[in-house]
């Protein structure tokens, strides 16, 4: 399964979409480190884990919309045509599905690399700061669960009505727009900007309540469910 | 390889029923012919041997066990072309191939590929992408990974389509060869590439098997019900089907099947064409 | 006709997709989102809060919207492998043109549809001010052409990448900066403009125009992209650029896309709105240009024709210096940058003149030569479309001028002298302003506006005088109340469509009890002439200012909203109370302004006596919360600022971005710190009657009239306290 997952990494990077919406993203995501993430998110630093992570959220609707996409390489009416040779090999379908699933995973983490980079470079840049380890931690903790749940959510609503992934994609612009209980703050930005001065300390270092963290790890383990269930679970299409 | 099909009848989620309670025993090595108009129930028939559908009832089997249990046995010895199909637009043929013969498990897949690759003689298109191809080169991609790793139950849902004469004698004579040791089904609704190759003829309508024999048998089933007649001569009569009509300077010169031949209609010998639509306009009758 | 046989044919289509309705059905309810969710417009009256972020927030959907439905159409040939078979009959150029119009056509009946349905409800919500220009205006401009400008960069898109998926993720780009990072900028926000308010009682034609001209200026951008990429669709099998090579053999279809994109580029680069200003609002040149030796100014006139349709005025400015230095002087003007001066006369002749390229705070200069003459008499003709200045450019709509409102401030009003010193301490000026007979003129200041003639055409020119280098002229169809409180005579303008609210709300009641309290704690106002104080009604603006003798009243502080708030007690109005609290404090010799950035400035014990007023309108609970609490967080914030506690990585950013940070965080140490410090030396000298008290007697100092202003260390020892008493923890 080794060969197919280069293949469908070859297929999901090799293309006009993943480069266009690479630039898109390094575009946007200039646009907000310039902008929004430059004066500093609940008087921190631009470079703290607080503007680091308000930065990440704002980016957060793009590669949500990108990991979707990546997954109608493999629900889209085309990618069904498809199947019906894939189905007929012996290969099984968890494991295909999972080396097809590590492909999107492995696409999705290099548009978050690309962004991830770029703060590294735009630190670098205008407070000639390196210290990006620091900021790991932060990115794994917002990035990694709506991700991982974007995949699994989204294989699964692909599987039953491919366009249910494009309706899908609308939901992080949904979540910005409506006020979210604390605990879920990480999912539309308003954690970063308002959980630091709860904190009464400067420049606190990159903490999340116990709700918060549960929020995020049931968001994660909702994802592996899902994923798990797309892998592991019946295959055999009723038509 | 030996498969057995028992009683299966198969009715979709919306009420259409496509086969009903069919049997029959299919064996290697043997080239079927699977014939039946549009809608008849063959790609339905060949989804099921795939597995990529359940019948509703009856049963399959392969090797004498039931296909939900040897599905895995059975893929691993199965090449299939369905009659619609997809293909990965952004690589190239080898790789294509490379892809399936890494689903399919193959051991070496460079020489199966290689191999699958002169079958189809796209030798000179090996390297090039998918998407530039045209519609029988693609066709041949399709063929090309059914053979591939020499499975030994393959099944071909019009494979000929889009292919030039040719190109079309060429698979004819493979598809020949290739069931000299191994069972190969064939629908297609050229009947002329089942008079080539096959030894036996299976013909479906509405779910239903009307004949399963050799293309002689079928064509003996037609004798005394061929015949040709100049259609200025010719009264109108029920249950005469023309088959062929063509201008000559005489006039127009019909070909017709029918239960009773009339007196104006002049008896012929029966081709394999004119046996299966004397077959079918007799069921589409009653 | 075959066009239109096709268009038709794919507009039926179009009509017949569940898609098609279910995206105009979602655009339709959409405005929904602007009274709930999203709420770009910030004012508090009536018409920005239930038609302004409505119409809004019904483009910035519906924009998306027709953008998804637009590449979804644009794919639907390609999903259903029918491009061969559509080829062979219509060229896919002229298709792509059919679906353009039909999707285009699909927009209009969308936004037909939605105007109708919210015309009912926006009427019940908006109430007595509604108006329907107002209504069509805000839902075609802030809405309706959204719609378009979606259909073209989504079909731009995808008629280019020729993928649904890139299509969609560029456009939700394009969308995504407009809607964050963009949205402050108003000529970069293409979905959702930028309007932070609409006017209830007075016309809104100035951010009308702002709102269409950005939007036009997309539609250029976006129409030419949509040409490039029509004439980039595939055809006879090539490429992109095979493609793009055989279409642009139609010279014309190149052109087109280059004039759409040089005019968009030119309206983009030259618009007439808003001015250069240096954003840098700390610098002041043109306030530290030293005077002319020997030369004074004894008077001067002008004459001012505003056209009320067009926007735009004309004027003629004459003024008189006596030169006495023998020297040839070059005598400096500050004018709106969006006027023309199309001729300037010294002493009869026509003269050379020049207007810099520099400008600050809206103004740009005008350097005139005078010769070495006893008397001169200069004169500007000038004209054109007043700009805005570019640092309030989010919050446009200042300058309005129409049948129904008209406000001209200093340069904008007439060129204001810069570096002439005034014959003995005045610039005496005698202004005229010709303008429709609906209209009444309200001069910002103690002069008196009469009409002094008729004219044929329904105009009526309007005579006053003024004193100082540039003067405040406000004017619309006003109804005047007359108030006695205070031992003044206060004369309270305001809109005619205001009167109800303005009645129900008890208006002149809530003027009354300020100048009470203002005048029973510090002492009575003494004017340079007479005993009467305007309190003028301005279009919504966000804030205000204060003159001798004239305060404004900003029309969002008496709204039927602010009337229903129950927390706010019997009055409102509390930008009107600052205001006229300034009238004791700030205007004058009170403060000395010559450093911008002082913290102790007219604005601190303002905005302390505004609470105090506050305090005791509305009770303990409403002051604490709604200024010592919000004082205290603003002064909070500062402290904490990344950049004020680090000061050196400040000046590592590029000067722009210094200076954006620098200006959001000025402000604070004048509204919030030092009205702060006050409340501790109130605390300090023992409570709000001993402040008083010493208030009081500030106010009524005796004055050294060397040095007339109240300074910090004039507070800090009559309260009795240094420096560092003050100091916040």
């Amino acid at each position: 399964m080794i060969k197919i997952f280069r293949y469908e990494c070859k297929r999901l990077l090799w293309n006009k979409f993943f480069f266009g919406i690479g630039l898109v993203l390094l575009f946007y995501g200039w646009q907000v480190l310039s902008n929004a993430t430059i004066l500093g998110i609940s008087h921190t630093a631009p470079f703290s884990p607080w503007s680091f992570g308000d930065y990440l959220c704002r980016m957060m609707p793009l590669l949500w919309i990108g990991a979707l996409f990546f997954l109608t390489f493999f629900t889209s009416a085309k990618a069904k045509r498809m199947a019906v040779l894939t189905d007929a090999t012996p290969a099984l379908p968890g494991h295909y599905a999972l080396a097809r699933c590590s492909a999107a995973m492995t696409a999705t983490a290099l548009l978050t690399f690309a962004c991830l980079a770029e703060a590294a470079v735009f630190y670098g840049w205008y407070f000639k700061w390196y210290h990006w380890g620091t900021l790991l931690l932060t990115a794994a903790a917002v990035l990694v669960p709506p991700l991982v749940f974007a995949l699994g959510s989204g294989w699964i609503l692909g599987r039953c009505r491919p366009w249910l992934i494009y309706v899908w994609m609308l939901l992080p612009m949904g979540v910005q727009a409506v006020s979210l209980p604390s605990m879920l703050g990480v999912w539309n930005g308003s954690f970063f900007t308002e959980y630091p001065k709860t904190l009464g300390m400067m420049d606190p270092a990159f903490t999340m309540p116990p709700a918060a963290i549960a929020a995020q790890l049931l968001l994660l383990a909702a994802g592996i469910v899902l994923l798990g269930f797309r892998c592991f679970g019946t295959e055999r299409q009723p038509v | 390889m030996e498969i057995k099909i028992q009683n299966v009848s198969m009715t979709y989620p919306n009420g259409k029923c496509a086969l009903k309670e069919l049997n029959l025993d299919l064996k290697s090595p043997s080239l079927i012919g699977l014939l039946g108009p549009n809608g008849a129930g063959k790609s339905t028939l060949m989804k099921l041997l795939v597995a990529a559908l359940m019948p509703t009832s009856g049963a399959i089997y392969v090797e004498g066990r039931p296909l939900s249990k040897m599905e895995r046995v059975l893929k691993g010895q199965l090449g299939y072309l369905p009659q619609d199909f997809g293909l990965f637009d952004e690589l190239t043929v080898t790789q294509f191939l490379d892809y399936m013969a890494a689903l399919k498990g193959l051991r070496s897949p460079g020489s199966a590929v290689s191999e699958a690759i002169s079958q189809v003689n796209l030798e000179d298109k090996a390297k090039a992408r998918i998407r530039t191809l045209s519609g029988g080169q693609r066709q041949r991609v399709g063929i090309a990974q059914a053979l591939l790793g020499n499975p030994s139950f393959l099944i071909f849902d019009e494979p000929t389509v889009g292919l030039d004469p040719e190109e079309r004698i060429h698979f004819r004579n493979l598809f020949s060869r290739t069931a000299q040791e191994r069972l190969v089904l064939l629908s297609t609704h050229i009947i002329e590439d089942v008079q080539s190759v096959c030894d036996q003829i299976v013909v479906i309508h509405s779910g239903v098997i009307l004949f399963s024999g050799t293309p002689a048998g079928l064509i003996e089933s037609a004798q005394g019900h061929v015949g040709v007649f100049w259609e200025q001569e010719a009264a109108w009569e029920d249950g005469l089907h023309i088959t062929a009509r063509v201008n000559t300077s005489q006039g127009i010169r019909c070909r017709a099947v029918a239960d009773q031949l009339p007196s104006f209609v002049q008896p012929e010998e029966p081709t394999l064409e004119d046996a299966y639509l004397y077959l079918i306009s007799r069921e589409v009758a009653q | 006709m075959k066009g239109i046989r096709l268009f038709r044919l794919e507009l039926g289509r179009l009509l017949r997709s569940p898609l098609t309705w279910g995206m105009v059905l979602l655009t339709v309810v959409s405005p929904l989102a602007g009274l709930l969710l999203y709420k770009p417009a910030s004012a508090s009256t009536m018409l920005t809060m239930y038609l302004a972020n409505p119409s809004i927030s019904g483009g910035a959907a519906g924009g998306i919207f027709f953008g998804i439905l637009t590449v979804f159409e644009l794919n639907r040939v390609s999903r259903s492998r029918a491009e061969l078979l559509l080829d062979a009959a219509v060229s896919p150029l002229t298709m792509a043109l059919m679906r353009m119009f039909s999707l285009m056509s699909a927009a209009l009946v969308t936004l037909g549809v939605t105007m109708a349905v919210w015309l009912p409800i926006s009427r019940s919500l908006i109430g007595s001010v509604f108006g329907i220009l107002d209504y069509a205006l805000a839902y075609v401009l802030f809405m309706g052409l959204a719609l378009p400008l979606g259909i073209l960069s989504a079909a731009s898109a995808y008629q280019i990448t020729r993928r649904v998926d890139l299509s969609l993720a560029l456009f939700a780009a394009f969308a995504g900066l407009s809607l964050t990072v963009w949205a402050d900028r108003w000529q970069l926000c293409w979905l959702n403009p930028c309007v932070w308010a609409l006017s209830d009682d007075f016309s809104n034609f100035r951010i009308f125009r702002s709102a269409a001209y950005m939007r036009l200026t997309w539609l250029g951008a976006l129409a030419s992209l949509w040409i490039l990429s029509w004439m980039c669709i595939r055809q006879y099998g090539k490429g992109i650029l095979g493609s793009l090579a055989r279409s642009v053999r139609h010279i014309f279809r190149p052109i087109i896309a280059l004039l759409l994109l040089v005019c968009s580029v030119t309206a983009y680069a030259a618009q007439p709105l808003v001015d250069h200003s240096n954003p840098d609002q700390t610098v002041f040149t043109f306030l530290e240009l030293e005077y002319l030796e020997g030369v004074i100014c004894s008077g001067r006139t002008a004459q001012i024709f505003p056209d009320t349709s067009a926007g735009t005025v004309d004027g003629k400015a004459s003024y008189q210096f006596q030169n006495a230095s023998g020297q040839i002087q070059t005598v400096a003007f500050g004018i709106n940058p969006g006027y023309t001066v199309s001729a300037v006369w010294v002493n009869g002749a026509e003269a050379a003149f020049e207007v810099g390229d520099y400008q600050e705070f809206n103004e740009a200069m005008l350097e005139v030569e005078i010769p070495a003459e006893e008397a001169v008499e200069l004169t500007v003709e000038y004209g054109g479309f007043p700009k805005e200045s570019r640092n309030s450019s989010s919050m446009q709509g200042h300058v309005e001028i129409s049948e129904e409102y008209l406000c001209l401030e200093n340069a904008t009003l007439a060129p204001r002298l810069m570096n002439v010193l005034p014959d003995e301490g005045m610039y005496p000026a005698v202004i005229e302003v010709t303008l429709p007979n609906s209209m009444t003129v309200i001069p910002f200041g103690t002069g008196e506006a009469a009409a002094v003639k008729e004219l044929e055409d329904g105009t009526v020119t309007w005579r006053y005088e003024d004193n100082g280098t540039g003067g405040i002229l406000y004017a619309g169809d006003y109804i005047r109340e007359d108030i006695e409180a205070g031992g003044i005579a206060v004369e309270l303008y305001y809109g005619r469509k205001h009167q109800k609210v303005m009645e129900e709300v008890g208006g002149a009641e809530a003027v009354k009890e300020v100048v009470n309290y203002c005048t029973e704690h510090y002492g009575v106002l003494s004017f340079g002439t007479g005993k009467a104080l305007k309190l003028i009604q301005s279009r919504v603006a966000g804030g205000g200012y204060a003159t001798d003798g004239a305060s404004l009243l900003d029309e969002a502080d008496f709204t039927a909203a602010n009337l229903g708030d129950g927390s706010k007690g019997a009055a409102s109005g509390e930008v009107m109370i600052h205001e006229l609290v300034h009238q004791w404090w700030g205007l004058g010799n009170m403060f000395d302004s010559s450093d911008e950035n002082n913290p102790w400035s007219a604005e601190g014990l303002t905005v302390y006596t505004t609470y105090r007023i506050v305090k005791e309108l509305y009770g303990e609970e409403y002051a604490r919360e709604h200024y010592i609490e919000q004082w205290q967080q603003a002064v909070d914030d500062y402290y904490l600022n990344f950049y004020v506690r680090n000061p050196e990585y400040l000046d590592e950013l590029p000067s722009d971005q210094q200076l954006e940070i620098s200006n959001s965080l000025s402000y604070v140490r004048k509204y919030c710190e030092m009205p702060l410090k006050i409340l501790k030396a109130e605390e300090l000298a023992g409570g709000e009657e001993a402040m008083d008290q010493i208030l009081y007697e500030l106010f009524n100092r005796e004055l050294d009239p060397t040095y007339p202003y109240l300074t910090y260390e004039d507070f800090l020892e009559a309260c009795g306290l240094k420096e560092e008493d003050l100091n916040l923890d």
